[in-house]
């Protein structure tokens, strides 16, 4: 019953969104991506308070590293993926190789396919869009030259509490990663208490052109997204028995 | 009747049921004086935890519907840019559509809304009536107060005495965290505590004291203030201490003190103890050094470098870590103080440290050397004391002038006093007949001091890749020291003879270094980069040895005594292209470089030269290739070339002979050059990450063209018996190849685990033993598998196996071929037997084999303690530890080479009980880790 009562919503906000973006223009959106491990490590149930405070004593500011993602929207469509921009000219120029990865959302026919590596293995997930549980905040501010408000979701398979500060003026139901359905767009997002932040620093209408479309051949196991979740919640289950961190093998 | 009344609340019941079914809610948004706020976005969520039901945007008109939705309690939102975002309980619907007519919107004041609209990323929130303020959005200059800060947020002033007005009336209650801040005075808060400790300014209606008191709402309100506190900047200490004693006299005592704050962290540590841990931990010197403990750009020295770069420990030359290597009895003290600041544009560190070891070794092994004729054997047995004091001091600091310029400036500093006594007997026996005794008496001791400095400069040009590096660098030292040999030699063949010779040596050494070095980078396109570098470096080395003859009226002994000048001077220039692009990072490139030796020497400076004054020039021109690729799946290799020159060490060169022990004399060889290899160097590893499992095997080729060898010399000479005299020299030829492997795979996932690791190692090396060429092979082979079991989150076991045979061939002596085993056996377990108390227990078994000598000795070692942990907080350990419970620790080192073939034994701790209490501030953790990594 929950579920038919996710799919109604999820059509009556496509149809609101319709009515909404239909004069809205092409843009991208280019966000930095600032990953600290420490307070990833920090949000982990198995160590103890005095190890994660004997990281953050040790390793400080020296924990944190950044990356650009772009992503590209139409009215009703968004893809999101890696920029091939490097950040930071300070690791003397090595170029990590990146898993296959991408996001793409089709608001006006409900769907997603999102390209995802869980433990070196592709998965490529298909199924129609389903509702975020958001709950909406009071705060207000400024990103990228945009006023925001904030709304929170906890993701109880990655034990994530993530905090979207979405733009009142841009009403698109997108955002980074697999973050969506709020009535603005998301321009930051903050994971776990700064373990990961995401926050759009350069927005520009753009015409698109091929940037939405996916690749011909997607290697990766096809799956929905009910037999995706259940791939995480194995991995992190594991993990967490290993005493291992439940975040590398999988994107944050 | 009765139908029509059926039919009527069938009716009514049926408009009840739709209604509670569907509704529409419909309404207009305006702003307080009635204008329309086009555009503003409407939510409804669900009442009680706030969850997004629906949303959508008012129109043009400012008016909004949500058609045929649910009829249930909502609660409505509305935000829109500049008001105060409008919240209203909506309770569900009696009717079909549910008007809500014109909702007006509260606009925030001026001031507000202009920080809302312009300020970046300023944070502003509404919980009910209460205005909340995120103190990191308002900049204040460090330093400031809370009364500064308040200055800066709209809707609040503060006068010149420090009264607070918020929203135009006075504010009469402070708090910080909820509490009242040294009574009641508001100012008393606002005054004292600095801005940077606060996150949040929250300003709310309060009571009035007067209905706090009476319980009677007299509908009064009062501004209030509550300053939150940052979590981090909840200044923080942590520390601990132990205290131990045990038998035969063993005592341990350590103990560190952390203090820090959001930039700063001071800590002290110290330690003290007669059971052979020589310095700190790498734990206990990561929580001592903090956020100075790992550094990834203090390399100076650009060119032909691996990509990643990475961290590493920054260590300064030998400190003050444990570095025992198992053989005798040490004593053992040191403290040291760090400091650290960080305020994200500069980083300080300034660390000080003393340490101090007294050693004594007691020591006995043989040895077989062998000529292409002869082979003889002697023993050895010595006893030693060894006294070292260490004070090095060291700073740097690391300035980000702005985003686009950085500054890494490194200084320290060093003194280290030592002395030392050697009493050493040696037996020479030739087919198995004593010839020959030497007994030797040897006292030294040195005072030395050593100061490092260096500065690095990075720049980011506009152009994105594009960047300039500079380094400089200034290195000196200089020792003083003193050395009395004294030696007896006694003829047992000729019984009456005996030989007694003294030297005292006076040592005084300086060196000093400058170095620089260049790089820029330039960008061809966004995968190709061109890299051109510099490098330089003079190294000046003087070197005195005074050498005098005690028994013959302290004579200069011009044998033995050396002055000498040297200079090493070091220039290279190149140039590489790099491609990086999506896991394949590729470099090649080409540098010349010149190396300049140059020396005079004498037998006392300003003496004539022993030798014309050298200088040579070596000039090459260098390649350089690397190659790194990851594959999708986890998978990567790594290759590289390289071509390597490399100088010979200042004491190879040195022409005079350094006789400590007259049976065995070393010469310097002024003429020799630099050894040059071909390096070759590849990898492969991969990590499955599905099933845990992972391997890497590499391994390296270096093929000489040239290399420096000690050829030794062996001969009879009366006064001393066999004599060995070594001297480096240039040898075309021989290789070595090393390779390892290492593995770890899932048995049971998240139980049991196995791992390997192996290593084979194969070398030829030519030297020349008498003048005949011998070409020594040796071929090594490792091999250590390893069971990890987590029984249950209480119990865990471990158990592993070594075993690593030797093979070693002599060409010109092939009676001597030796063949070397050492096997191992090691246990262990980790048991939480109740919740706060756990038994640990090791069981290591070694065995060490030589055929040939008939060698063969067995080492258990069993170790075991028991803690419990005491106290509500966990902060006292108490620990019973019994070390060697069998008694049987002796430390055994195996070595074959060139020639000869070594074999030594040395005493050291053995079996001890020791009871020890710990204090630790933060606690000990009540369980068992499985993982030492992150």
């Amino acid at each position: 019953m929950k579920m038919i009562q996710k799919c109604l919503f999820a059509l009556l906000l496509i149809g609101s969104i319709q009515a909404l973006s239909a004069q809205e223009q092409s843009m991208a959106i280019r966000y930095v991506v600032t990953h600290n491990w420490t307070k990833k490590m920090a949000a982990v149930d198995y160590i103890s308070k005095q190890e994660r405070e004997r990281m953050s004593y040790i390793w400080g500011s020296r924990s944190e590293w950044s990356s650009y993602t772009n992503l590209f929207m139409d009215g009703q469509r968004s893809k999101y993926e890696e920029s091939e921009e490097k950040f930071d000219d300070d690791d003397f120029g090595y170029n990590w190789r990146k898993d296959p990865f991408f996001i793409s959302r089709n608001f006006e026919a409900g769907t997603f396919q999102d390209l995802l590596t869980v433990q070196g293995k592709p998965y490529l997930i298909s199924d129609s869009i389903r509702v975020q549980d958001w709950k909406i905040l009071n705060d207000m501010k400024e990103v990228a030259g945009h006023v925001c408000m904030n709304a929170v979701l906890y993701d109880s398979v990655k034990m994530q509490r993530v905090v979207a500060w979405f733009a009142l003026d841009m009403p698109f139901p997108g955002g980074p990663e697999r973050y969506y359905g709020l009535p603005g767009l998301i321009l930051e997002v903050n994971i776990n208490n700064g373990g990961m932040i995401i926050v759009a620093d350069k927005i520009e209408p753009k015409i698109l052109e091929k940037e939405l479309e996916l690749p011909k051949k997607i290697k990766g196991k096809r799956v929905n997204e009910t037999e995706y979740q259940e791939v995480l919640k194995k991995f992190v289950a594991d993990k967490r028995k290993a005493e291992e961190s439940p975040f590398w093998g999988i994107r944050y | 009747m009765k139908k029509l009344l059926l039919v009527f609340l069938l009716l009514s019941s049926w408009t009840f049921l739709h209604a509670q079914n569907r509704v529409t809610i419909k309404g207009t948004v305006a702003d307080t004086a009635g204008a329309d706020l086009s555009f503003a976005t409407v939510m409804l969520l669900n009442p009680s935890d706030s969850t997004l039901v629906n949303f959508t945007r008012a129109d043009d008109k400012a008016s909004f519907t949500f058609k045929n939705v649910k009829n249930i309690p909502y609660l409505l939102k509305i935000s829109y840019v500049g008001y105060i975002p409008f919240q209203k309980y909506l309770p569900a619907s009696t009717t079909e559509v549910n008007d809500l007519g014109a909702l007006p919107m509260r606009m925030i004041n001026t001031e507000l809304s202009e920080v809302v609209i312009k300020a970046a990323r300023s944070t502003l929130s509404f919980k009910g009536d209460t205005i909340e303020y995120d103190a990191a959005s308002f900049k204040v200059p460090p330093g400031s107060t809370v009364e500064d800060l308040l200055r800066r947020l709209p809707g609040i002033d503060v006068d010149a005495d420090g009264n607070i007005k918020a929203q135009g009336r006075d504010v009469n209650r402070v708090y910080v965290d909820g509490k009242t801040f040294f009574g009641d005075d508001p100012k008393a808060a606002t005054k004292n505590l600095g801005a940077e400790t606060i996150s949040k300014v929250q300003v709310y209606n309060e009571k009035s004291d007067q209905a706090k008191l009476t319980g009677v709402d007299d509908g009064k309100r009062e501004k209030a203030l509550n300053l939150e506190l940052k979590e981090e900047f909840k200044k923080g200490s942590f520390g601990k201490i132990t205290v131990a004693g045990g038998t035969e006299d063993r005592w341990a005592s350590r103990g560190n003190y952390n203090r820090f704050n959001s930039k700063e962290q001071f800590s002290i540590i110290g330690y003290g103890n007669n059971v052979n841990e020589t310095g700190v931990n790498w734990e206990d010197y990561g929580e001592f050094k903090g956020q100075s403990s790992f550094s990834d750009r203090d390399n100076g020295d650009f060119g032909f470098q691996n990509g990643g770069g990475g961290y590493y420990i920054v260590m300064d030359g030998d400190g003050p870590m444990n570095y025992f290597d198992g053989r005798g009895f040490t004593e053992n003290y040191g403290g040291g103080l760090n400091y650290n600041f960080d305020d994200k544009k500069s980083k300080f560190n300034a660390s000080y440290f003393y340490n101090q070891t007294e050693l004594t070794l007691d020591q006995t092994g043989f040895r077989n050397t062998f000529t292409p004729q002869a082979a003889f054997l002697n023993t050895d047995t010595l006893s030693k004391i060894d006294f070292r004091g260490n004070h090095s001091l060291s700073t740097r600091l690391e300035h980000n002038i702005d985003s686009n310029n950085v500054l890494i400036v490194r200084a320290s500093g060093r003194y280290n006093k030592g002395d030392n006594r050697l009493l050493q007997d040696q037996l020479f026996y030739g087919d198995q007949t004593l010839i020959r005794g030497l007994e030797m008496d040897n006292q030294a001791d040195q005072e030395s001091w050593r100061v490092q400095t260096s500065a690095i400069y990075r720049h980011k040009f506009k152009k994105k890749g594009r960047t300039f590096a500079a380094s400089a660098g200034y290195n000196a030292n200089a020792s003083d020291g003193q050395e009395r040999l004294q030696s007896l030699n006694r003829f047992f063949e000729a019984t009456t003879f005996t030989q007694q010779v003294q030297q005292l040596n006076q040592n005084q050494n300086g060196a000093q270094q400058i170095k620089s070095s260049l790089l820029f980078t330039e960008p061809i396109n966004k995968k190709w980069f061109w890299e051109t570098f510099f490098n330089y470096s003079d190294n000046r080395n003087l070197v005195t040895r005074r050498t005098t003859n005690p028994l013959d009226e302290n004579k200069r002994v011009d044998s033995l005594s050396v002055w000498f000048d040297n200079q090493i001077g070091y220039q290279r220039a190149g140039t590489s292209v790099r491609f990086s692009h999506n896991g394949a990072n590729i470099s090649a490139g080409l540098a010349a470089q010149q190396i300049r030796i140059g020396g005079k020497y004498a037998v006392e400076e300003g003496a004539p030269l022993l030798v014309p004054a050298l200088t040579r020039d070596f000039s090459n021109i260098v390649p350089y290739l690397d190659l790194n690729y990851e594959f999708a799946n986890n998978t990567w290799v790594n290759a590289s070339y390289t071509y390597s020159v490399k100088e010979p060490s200042l004491t190879d060169l040195q022409p005079m002979p350094n006789v400590t022990n007259p049976a065995f004399r070393v010469e310097g060889n002024p003429n020799l050059t630099p050894a040059r290899s071909h390096d070759l160097n590849a990898g492969y590893g991969f990590w499955n990450s599905a099933n845990q499992s992972s391997l890497h095997i590499g391994g390296e080729f270096q093929r000489f063209e040239n290399q420096i060898t000690y050829n030794q010399t062996i001969e009879v000479i009366d006064s001393i018996g066999f004599r060995t005299t070594s001297r480096p020299e240039n040898i075309s030829g021989g290789f070595s190849v090393g390779s390892y492997l290492w593995g770890s795979f899932p048995l049971i996932k998240t139980k049991l685990t196995a791992n390997i690791s192996g290593n084979i190692g194969l070398s030829n090396t030519p030297s020349f033993v008498n003048s005949v060429r011998n070409e020594t092979s040796n071929q090594s082979y490792g091999i250590r598998p390893g069971l990890n079991l987590n029984l249950s989150s209480t119990l865990i076991l471990g158990a592993s196996a070594d075993f690593g045979y030797s093979n070693i061939k002599y060409s010109i002596q092939t009676d001597q071929n030796q063949e070397i085993y050492n096997y191992g056996l090691d246990g262990s377990l980790r048991w939480q037997l109740v919740s706060k108390t756990f038994l640990e227990s090791n069981l290591n078994y070694k065995r060490f084999k030589n055929e040939r000598f008939n060698f063969d000795q067995s080492v258990p070692i069993w170790n075991a303690s028991i803690r419990r942990i005491i106290g509500k907080a966990n902060r006292i350990e108490l620990r019973l530890a019994a070390f060697d419970i069998l008694n049987r620790r002796v430390t055994i080192t195996q070595n074959a080479t060139q020639n000869y073939v070594v074999n030594n034994v040395a005493g050291t701790l053995a079996r001890y009980y020791m009871l020890s209490a710990s204090y630790n501030l933060r606690g000990y953790e009540i369980k068992l880790k499985k993982n030492n990594h992150w």
